[in-house]
């Protein structure tokens, strides 16, 4: 062989697997890709049930219920819109009413979002990224949001009211 | 002091690395050089041959290879002649002798603190600490029930401190621990509730709901529990049955309960029986208010009461409820002069203003 | 007086660097021997006084001096010693003056090490080096300066993110750093050879051991990384595809890509033009990993920063050095003289084509890590990508890249015999076929994907050892002279070797852990039972401890197989009061290379807990690969071919040239 060939050879085998590769991606974007979307941007689109995408929100306070063997049920609020949320075992460490939080699923018949998983990386200062521009969008967002919704101000007077 | 004499001697370090090189010249060892690499290429093609890894063909053609690559190599190390460049040396040490030092220094005292000492941990006085004599406390009657676990009353008296200083997760276990070592109780499934909310950040949740149901159950006038039901109720949202518990609490309570004024403060928050009925818009806003926000609109509501009240006098127990809001909002002067204008709207009235009388007792308004 | 020493030293090392990224480069452009010495005796200082500066915020750390911002927001009084150590590096300050200390290191190693480099391609690195190192310092003094005081100092410290406090952290970062910051020596000789307008074969076994170094601690930064995921996040996961897992990933690929075509470069003086380039998009992915954690970009656990103006600052630093190489590589690549030829079926062949693979499964991690963020500030759409996007994208383009592995090392340089590779391969083609036939059996059908990725892996590591056969001649000439022969392979062989039956055996470790994985999950009572695998875990009971910084709810399992009690578990959560988080501590049961894990979830009003108990077949098998490959990359290292090539003045170089090989 030439060189001009040996080259050719080369660059025809790396176009191969590039070309390979680019349809592995495209193919992968189409299934795998999920969307993030809080309760009134999945109330707007009506995002049909069985489609998978990613919840984010706050978890309504007093919303959480435990059910028998680990199911959950909590809802997640974004401020102008809830969307309730089942979930079947265990909740992650930083999962807390009145937090950020991330649900992955779908919705089924009923409109109840069925998670499969719930993620809650934050501490008491950080939120999830995603929720935290959903709430600034829709202007919700304070900055001592996560902290204590009205709890301090529910909080005082219980310890006043007895001691 | 001795921190500018170690600023001056790192200084020098410094200066001296960048100096010392230029000083020494030309006489510093040249570096090494390619025809190394492929001589060494070359014996260990020896090697392979000899260890039978490479056939003997093949490593003729590498060490044509190689020696092209050697002598490629040896040529163009020949045309690199060195040179020295006095100037430019001379311009890099005045560079470090002069410029190092002042750009380090402006740099430093543009970010640096050196007039601050240090703080480390053994230096401070360890009685500032208010805290520590308490959870050490704590850690021993800890360390106590961990062996007895069984001892309800340590419990009873552990939990409430633990709930003080914010540890509402161990105060939960150990009102439940109470619960179960010490006896059922209303008190104690209240405290339980409240510890439970605490660990919610303030928000009742279903579990703490619960705990307060049980305690009502037992003793339907359990004051704490009810507030709190009220509480819930309030924060689902549904103020009706928040302001239902609160007024029925009201209803039933002695006159002179300390958590009176607190009840009615809440009740005026939901909005009473007599304050302008609130949207339900503005109703939901304020469930996702923080303090502040929620303080404002208390005021907004209270101000909307001072005004109607100053138009139209005749309402008694409007002026009790803003005198009340008053105090309790800590405004002792706005409430003092609230008294003074309501008895000068029903002076008219003898019932009323003995009516007046008999509620500003219960204020604790003194007057 | 510590911290403002520390600080000071901290700006003197940046004044230094400044004369290091310049001095050195006159010297060369005039072809003055001291001036370019001045890039040594530098760098020898920098180091000094980034290593002082990082010292002095350790000593900080260790006496709990909250006059200092950095100090105060990450440390507690009553921290453990471990963790007010570790804790320097586990805020984003102190990391990035880790991320500059071993900066400097590097420069420093090649500055004392580097004797058998000629003297102005030596400079001209430490020049490259000076300008990395001055931008990173500048970076860090204006943006994120570790040494900011508070001139009433609180009384108590703020404590480390408890997830962070932990064993697995202590050496997690370091570790990825040595790994990232390592290539920025394979980039400075790049761009030394660019600017110098000259690369020979030479060049490649001087990068060789640099690039080795960091791909060794890049290999075992990121092993690590997945096990502490795995142990500490409590959720058995040990690859997430998190985006910040995919920074360090990225640069691994480039590197592992890079290694190998040093190797073609060195013995053939070939790929040259292409060695530059992978030179310079390895560093690049390691700062763009810095930029995406560092700057708050994609968000994760590791994300401490925030704070746009830092990110920003990054964005610069990243345009500035990724943009000006690419530039200054466009513009001097086609000076580069071409190299060797070589047949498409040849060594040479094999890994290009293994370049190929690595770099395409490189940038198919690259789009998917970064095409969320192109959509988001395109389209305003958020979205994710997540596990099976690079399932489907990375896992085929590995099956090729494995098959080709076993074959690469048995192919002659130039031309090669496939066929005659494919017959030595035999052996090992026919353990893979076994493997999958029983495997198949066994599992009577259940999955049929397992088996076959298993085979594969059985392939890679058979071939591995058969290629040790066939050079020491094992079943072909007597056992004595067998062992002479292996006596006398290079031990880059045996790295080789290594190294690729490491790949083998961590796939082993995926694919079992992912398809025969088993769990429970439930919630359970003091006496409750539960089955796992064959294991039976019976919950004793919960008990409470107080920690130095946090109270801990342990959990105690008895666990038996058969009736036949093994050992008692104990899973534990932790509370950090400091700041009101908890934290899940996994227990583990390791039997072979098997593991029962267990974690506790919430307690129930009722007392019942609820508990996640896992049987992961053979997972250690994930870890023990890489440590497998990092050992080859170790014996390459020490490879003598490596050492030589250096000092003339023997007595001196031979020392530190030896410090090098820390496997003799």
């Amino acid at each position: 062989m030439t060189r001009k060939q040996r080259r050719l050879t080369m660059i025809g085998g790396s176009l191969t697997v590039l070309a390979i590769a680019a349809a592995l991606v495209l193919n992968a974007m189409r299934d795998s890709i999920v969307f993030f979307s809080t309760p009134t941007m999945a109330a707007e689109k009506q995002i049909p049930p069985g489609k998978r995408f990613r919840l984010g929100g706050l978890v309504q306070p007093g919303s959480l219920v435990r059910g028998d063997n680990l199911a959950v049920n909590f809802s997640v609020a974004d401020g102008s819109a809830t969307l309730p949320v089942s979930y079947k075992g265990i909740l992650p460490d930083l999962f807390r009413e009145g937090q950020g939080v991330i649900a992955e699923g779908t919705l089924d018949a009923s409109g109840v979002f069925k998670a499969d998983t719930v993620l809650a990386k934050h501490d008491e200062t950080y939120m999830p990224k995603d929720v935290a521009d959903a709430l600034k969008k829709q202007g919700h967002w304070k900055d001592d949001y996560g902290a204590k919704p009205g709890a301090a101000a529910a909080a005082a007077p219980a310890t006043g009211a007895t001691r | 002091m001795t921190l500018w004499f170690v600023f001056a001697l790192m200084t020098v370090a410094a200066i001296f690395a960048v100096l010392w090189p230029l000083s020494r010249g030309s006489s510093a060892q040249a570096g090494g050089s390619e025809a190394v690499v492929y001589r060494d290429q070359l014996a260990e093609i020896d090697r392979d041959v000899a260890a039978g890894l490479i056939g003997v063909s093949e490593a003729e053609a590498a060490r044509v290879e190689i020696g092209r690559r050697l002598l490629a190599a040896a040529e163009g190390e020949r045309d690199l002649p060195a040179r020295s460049n006095l100037g430019l040396r001379r311009a890099s040490a005045i560079g470090a002798l002069v410029g190092l030092p002042i750009a380090a220094v402006t740099l430093y005292l543009s970010l640096g603190s050196p007039l601050l000492g240090d703080f480390p941990l053994a230096a401070r006085t360890r009685t500032a600490d208010a805290n520590q004599p308490i959870d050490n406390m704590v850690a021993q009657v800890e360390a106590h029930l961990e062996k007895n676990p069984t001892d309800g009353r340590g419990w009873t008296v552990l939990a409430p401190v633990l709930a003080r200083l914010g540890r509402y997760d161990d105060a939960v276990r150990a009102y439940r621990n109470a619960i179960n070592y010490a006896g059922d109780g209303a008190e104690r499934r209240s405290d339980l509730g409240e510890a439970l909310a605490g660990a919610a950040g303030g928000v009742v949740t279903a579990e703490a709901k619960a705990e307060f149901e049980r305690a009502v159950a037992q003793n339907a006038d359990e004051p704490r529990a009810n507030y709190f039901l009220g509480l819930a109720a309030e924060q689902d949202g549904r103020q009706a049955n928040a302001a239902a518990i609160w007024r029925g609490m009201l209803a039933k309570a002695p006159a002179d309960a300390p958590w009176r004024p607190l009840i009615e403060a809440a009740l005026a928050r939901v909005g009473g029986p007599a304050a302008p009925p609130l949207s339900s818009d503005a109703m939901a806003a304020a469930k996702d208010m923080n303090e502040d926000d929620r303080g404002t609109m208390i005021r907004g509501m209270v101000d909307r009461l001072a005004t109607r009240l100053k138009q139209n006098g005749d309402d008694v127990e409007g002026w009790l409820r803003l005198m009340r809001a008053y105090m309790v909002m800590g405004e002792r002067d706005k409430a003092a002069s609230a008294l003074t204008e309501a008895r000068q709207a029903v002076a008219s009235d003898a019932e009323r203003l003995r009516q007046l009388n008999e509620g500003v007792k219960n204020l604790g308004l003194g007057g | 007086m510590i911290a403002e020493a520390g600080h000071y030293a901290l700006v003197l090392a940046l004044a230094l660097a400044l004369i290091q990224s310049t001095v050195p480069l006159l010297g060369a452009r005039w072809g003055d021997h001291a001036l370019m010495n001045v890039a040594r005796s530098t760098a020898l200082a920098q180091l000094l006084f980034v290593g002082a500066s990082f010292a002095a915020l350790t000593m900080l750390h260790v006496v709990s001096d909250f006059s200092v911002v950095n100090v105060f927001e990450n440390s507690h009084s009553m921290k453990p010693l471990l963790y007010k150590i570790t804790g320097v590096w586990g805020n984003h300050e102190g990391s990035m003056l880790l991320w500059v200390a071993i900066l400097a290191l590097f420069g420093g190693l090649v500055a004392a090490f580097g004797n058998n480099l000629p003297l102005s391609l030596r400079a001209h690195v430490l020049a490259v080096q000076g300008w990395i190192a001055a931008a990173f310092y500048l970076f860090i003094l204006v943006t994120s300066n570790p040494f900011l005081r508070i001139a009433s100092p609180p009384i108590e410290g703020r404590d480390l993110n408890p997830v962070l406090q932990d064993i697995g952290l202590a050496v997690h970062p370091p570790m990825l750093y040595l790994g990232y910051v390592g290539f920025s020596i394979s980039f400075s000789f790049a761009v030394a050879a660019l600017i110098e307008g000259r690369i020979d074969a030479a060049w490649a076994r001087w990068v060789r051991p640099w690039t080795l170094v960091a791909w060794i601690f890049l290999t075992l930064g990121i092993a690590m990384g997945s096990y502490w995921a795995y142990y500490e996040l409590g959720w058995g996961g040990w690859w997430f595809w998190d985006p910040v897992e995919n920074a360090s990933l990225m640069p691994w690929l480039a590197g592992t890509a890079l290694l190998h075509s040093a190797v073609v470069m060195e013995k053939r003086n070939a790929l040259k033009v292409w060695t530059i380039l992978l030179s310079i998009l390895t560093f690049s992915l390691s700062l763009l990993g810095t930029f995406l954690v560092r700057s708050g970009v994609l968000t994760s656990v590791h994300a401490f920063a925030t704070d746009p103006s830092r990110g920003v600052f990054i964005l610069l630093i990243l345009c500035l050095f990724i943009g000006g190489s690419l530039l200054l590589y466009a513009w001097r690549a086609s000076a580069l003289k071409q190299g060797g030829l070589f047949a498409p079926i040849s060594r040479e062949g094999a890994l290009v084509l293994n370049n190929l693979f690595l770099t395409t499964a490189c940038a198919t991690v690259f789009i998917g890590t970064l095409y969320p963020l192109a959509l988001e500030v395109v389209t305003g759409e958020k979205i994710s990508v997540g596990a099976p996007f690079f399932n489907l994208t990375f896992g085929p383009l590995f099956v090729p890249l494995m098959v080709a592995m076993p074959f690469a090392p048995l192919l002659a340089w130039k031309r090669g015999d496939l066929a005659g590779a494919a017959q030595r391969l035999m052996a090992a083609g026919i353990a893979a076929l076994i493997a999958i036939a029983v495997l198949w059996a066994w599992t009577s059908g259940g999955a049929t994907f397992a088996p076959l990725a298993i085979g594969l892996a059985v392939f890679v590591v058979a071939g591995a050892l058969s290629d040790l056969a066939e050079r020491t001649a094992l079943f072909r000439a007597p056992l004595a002279t067998a062992m002479a022969r292996a006596r006398g392979l290079p031990r880059a062989t045996w790295g080789t070797a290594f190294a690729h039956a490491g790949v083998g055996i961590a796939l082993i470790g995926i694919v079992c852990e992912t398809t025969w994985n088993s769990e429970y999950i439930g919630s359970m009572k003091p006496n409750d039972v539960a089955k796992v695998a064959g294991y039976q875990l019976k919950l004793d009971g919960v008990t409470q401890r107080q920690g130095p910084n946090f109270r801990e709810m342990i959990a105690q399992f008895t666990v038996s197989h058969d009736g036949e009690t093994l050992q008692v578990m104990t899973p534990s959560k932790r509370n950090f009061t400091t700041r009101s988080s908890s934290t899940t501590e996994a227990a583990l049961l390791t039997r072979g290379a098997s593991q029962l894990y267990i974690s506790l979830g919430d307690t129930n009003a009722d007392g019942a807990i609820a508990v996640r108990i896992y049987h992961k077949p053979l997972v250690l098998l994930i870890w023990w690969g890489p440590v497998l490959m990092a050992f080859g990359g170790l014996l390459s290292l020490s490879d003598r071919r490596l050492r030589v090539g250096a000092p003339k003045p023997a007595k001196k170089s031979a020392k530190p040239a030896r410090a090098l090989q820390p496997a003799e």
